[in-house]
């Protein structure tokens, strides 16, 4: 059944090349410069309307500027998000192509498994056990945290600073506004106090800024992808030494893709980290360190000898006197 | 015949004991913080930064206390070193504690009532207490309010400087402690100076 569907997906793709269509992600090929430029004045027109602009000033007569609203996104930040280069069409298939769309039209809209089915069969059990799956499985889908006209991959941002704003944005986004929690949560739970419940972590709204919520809401692994698995407050990960330690388990989640900039610089271990962040445990100078503790080391040896010196020399002394 | 003077008043000997409390907590849950590590049997690092924080911020509070007391009190005069010949006296001292006490010699400089500290304990109290104190205590503040830390220095996080300070005035100030400590030994007995800091009263031979 696999080999199917990946001999359907290949001839699937050579038909949309063949057309002219664009295929980011068409593994071991990347679109030419033409289908990108194709791509781009396609979405042109899609972005007539689809844009904040065409509120100010809304072609083709539309009126309803509420629903448009609802539908409008930001070109910059779509063109550097990491489906940026595909044409709208390539998701908004049948019945976008005129004005106004087909009724229907939001049917025929691609799921993310149609590219992303190798990713999803990995990502779905583990998003099975999460905490949203256990309370909101049938409304709960990709879309709800990945805006896919928004969202950059983490290796593409590399910046700590950028991955965090960005991953912390969806998980705040939600539980951090009354709003946005009532609209995706059961009826009757409401929206714990984010503060409140993260009263035990120091520093809380800081470690937001420069951690992200999934490096303790998720379970660690050897992998190094993170794993889908949102944990709830009982299971989410509360031992600081996970971080807070030289073998800080941030240097393969979070500063990953720093992992080549890791050189000790200066003779600081996780080096990679002090770009952004101090991180007492982590960041530490092994030399500073080593005389540190040497010099404490030879403070007590130093009063020890001194002690016992100075007992024999006072037990010399009284036996000389009896002499 | 043994002779004895009234030297330390309560609230020294109060802040003495509570400074030197304070400051082993922090020496202790500092440590377990900077070298915390999974498999070590350290304090757990949330706990210790608990304790770390509160024992910073009372010692920030007995701090200043004791600035404002010193001053009052006239105590600090104690902590100036008295020209001429500081480093002479020092030196004095320094020759004792190698040389002069394990040949039975006497206290170059006895305590007396007018002055508790002989030159090289002046000069050390005065650096622990209105250098390292106040740079631990100052940086220890920006540790607990990170956001006043400059956002970046040379590409780094700028509470890297912060830290480091931290780090370096707290070892010495830990330093400072052990050698204190061991020096408390060396009264007219084992345990003489360490009783003065309890009692307030300092015995001595009259033939000193």
């Amino acid at each position: 059944m696999d080999t199917f569907v990946a001999c359907a997906s290949r001839w699937v793709a050579f038909l949309w090349l063949a057309l002219g269509g664009t295929l980011a992600h068409a593994e071991g090929s990347g679109p030419t410069p033409e289908a990108l430029e194709k791509a781009r004045i396609a979405n042109l027109k899609c972005l007539e309307c689809h844009a904040e602009d065409a509120l100010m000033n809304p072609p083709l007569g539309i009126v309803n500027l509420e629903k448009l609203s609802e539908v409008v996104l930001d070109p910059g930040i779509y063109k550097a998000s990491v489906h940026g280069r595909l044409a709208c069409t390539r998701c908004h298939t049948d019945g976008y192509t005129d004005y106004p769309h087909a009724a229907n039209a939001k049917e025929s809209t691609s799921n993310c498994s149609d590219c992303h089915s190798k990713k999803t069969r990995k990502i779905e059990p583990e998003f099975d056990l999460s905490v949203h799956a256990k309370h909101l499985k049938s409304t709960f889908t990709c879309l709800n945290c990945h805006d896919p006209h928004v969202m950059r991959v983490a290796a593409g941002l590399v910046d700590p600073a950028k991955i965090v704003d960005q991953d912390n944005r969806v998980c705040l986004g939600c539980h951090d506004s009354n709003e946005r929690f009532a609209k995706y949560a059961p009826a009757k739970k409401t929206r714990p106090a984010i503060d409140e419940i993260h009263a035990w972590l120091p520093n809380t709204r800081l470690h937001w800024k420069h951690v992200r919520c999934v490096e303790c809401h998720t379970p660690l692994s050897k992998e190094a992808r993170l794993s889908h698995e949102i944990l709830n407050k009982s299971k989410a990960e509360k031992n600081c030494v996970n971080c807070h330690n030289a073998d800080s388990t941030l240097k393969a989640r979070l500063y990953r893709h720093l992992a080549s900039e890791e050189k000790h610089k200066y003779g600081f271990l996780n080096s990679a980290f002090l770009g952004t962040s101090y991180v007492v445990g982590a960041t530490r100078n092994q030399v500073l360190d080593d005389i540190v503790i040497a010099l404490v080391a030879l403070t007590l040896v130093g009063s020890l000898v001194h002690g016992l010196l100075r007992i024999i020399a006072a037990w010399l002394r009284r036996s000389k006197q009896h002499d | 015949m043994t002779e004895r003077i009234y030297l330390l008043p309560l609230w020294i000997r109060l802040w003495h004991w509570t400074n030197a409390v304070l400051i082993v907590t922090l020496c202790v849950t500092g440590f377990s913080l900077h070298f915390a590590s999974p498999n070590s049997h350290m304090i757990d690092f949330s706990l210790a930064v608990r304790i770390h924080n509160t024992a910073g911020v009372a010692l920030i509070c007995l701090y200043a206390l004791f600035v404002v007391a010193n001053a009052v009190s006239g105590n600090w005069w104690q902590y100036v070193p008295k020209s001429p010949g500081v480093l002479q006296r020092c030196w004095l001292q320094i020759r004792y504690y190698c040389l002069g006490v394990f040949k039975g010699e006497r206290e170059p400089f006895p305590v007396t009532k007018q002055s508790n500290f002989n030159a090289l304990q002046s000069l050390i109290y005065w650096t622990v207490t209105y250098l390292l104190l106040p740079i631990s205590v100052a940086t220890g503040l920006i540790y607990l309010n990170p956001q006043f830390a400059p956002a970046e220095v040379f590409g780094m996080d700028g509470l890297l400087p912060v830290a480091l300070l931290h780090y370096l005035a707290a070892t010495l100030i830990l330093l400072y402690l052990l050698a204190h400590a061991y020096l408390a030994t060396m009264g007219a007995t084992v345990t003489s100076m360490i009783r003065t800091m309890i009692t307030g009263w300092h015995e001595y031979d009259e033939h000193e």
